[in-house]
């Protein structure tokens, strides 16, 4: 179980990171809009574009970090029931194994969904009316 | 001047599109948390063009649409959704509780301009 502390504290350093990623990029964000607006500057296309790339590179950690959450109190489970009992341990694999699965698919969907017109350039840039 | 409300739990984002609207002739409010811009609406807040994210905690842009349209002031206010998604079952269900469009990030200004100029219809 040594292996899975391991990844535990691994995983732990990683989200630590991404958080202060997400910080130190809003921060970055917000002290350039300051100056942009305080010297009303008009933004061209990919100006605005770019700026605009900061909410997404926030939304797409946020989701990693929801991920490594969901996998870390999964791991916690299973080394509980490894220490109580090693046949609800082996049981637990099983279990751990789907609910892995089953975050991965849904750090996919979340990656997907927060890409907004990312990677689909091809895409028409129109606004839908309804 | 028509009152426009942006709420965005991403103050970046918020950022954005006040850099793109400034020059507009229109006020502008800005919400982080959608409820509170509701608790707003609810005590008197008239808003012209509402324009909303759809992921934001606490409550979502959905749920902040099916509110205002228990609010007598803005059962029928346009209201735009500014969101990340392109999922066109999401649209649909935004077309259904009331919606006037749909733009995805990260937007292009001057289609924004042009879509608040067209549901305002300041032109």
């Amino acid at each position: 179980m040594n292996m899975l502390s391991s990844i535990n504290e691994l995983l732990s350093h990683i989200k630590q990171v991404e958080e202060e990623t997400i910080q130190m990029s809003q921060d970055s964000m917000l002290m350039l809009s300051e100056f942009i607006e305080k010297n009303s500057i008009e933004l061209d296309e990919s100006a605005a574009k770019g700026l605009q790339y900061q909410d997404i590179i926030s939304q797409q950690l946020s989701a990693t970090i929801e991920a490594i959450d969901s996998v870390q109190k999964a791991i916690n489970i299973f080394e509980n029931a490894y220490d109580s009992d090693e046949q609800i341990a082996n049981d637990s694999i099983e279990k751990l194994h789907l609910k892995l699965s089953k975050t991965l698919q849904t750090a996919k969907n979340k990656r997907e969904a927060f890409s907004g017109k990312l990677g689909h350039e091809d895409e028409t840039d129109e606004i839908e009316f309804f | 001047m028509p009152l426009v409300i942006f709420v965005d739990d991403s103050e970046t984002a918020l950022a954005s599109t006040r850099m793109v609207t400034n020059s507009m002739p229109i006020e502008v409010k800005q919400y982080t948390e959608a409820q509170v811009a509701l608790g707003e609406i609810q005590a008197g807040l008239t808003p012209d063009l509402i324009i909303t994210d759809l992921n934001m905690p606490v409550m979502n842009g959905f749920e902040f649409l099916e509110a205002l349209r228990k609010v007598p002031s803005t059962a029928r206010t346009p209201c735009l959704m500014l969101t990340t998604e392109t999922k066109a079952e999401l649209k649909q269900k935004g077309k259904a509780l009331g919606l006037t469009g749909w733009i995805v990030k990260p937007f292009n200004p001057a289609q924004l301009k042009q879509a608040i100029t067209r549901v305002l219809r300041l032109t």
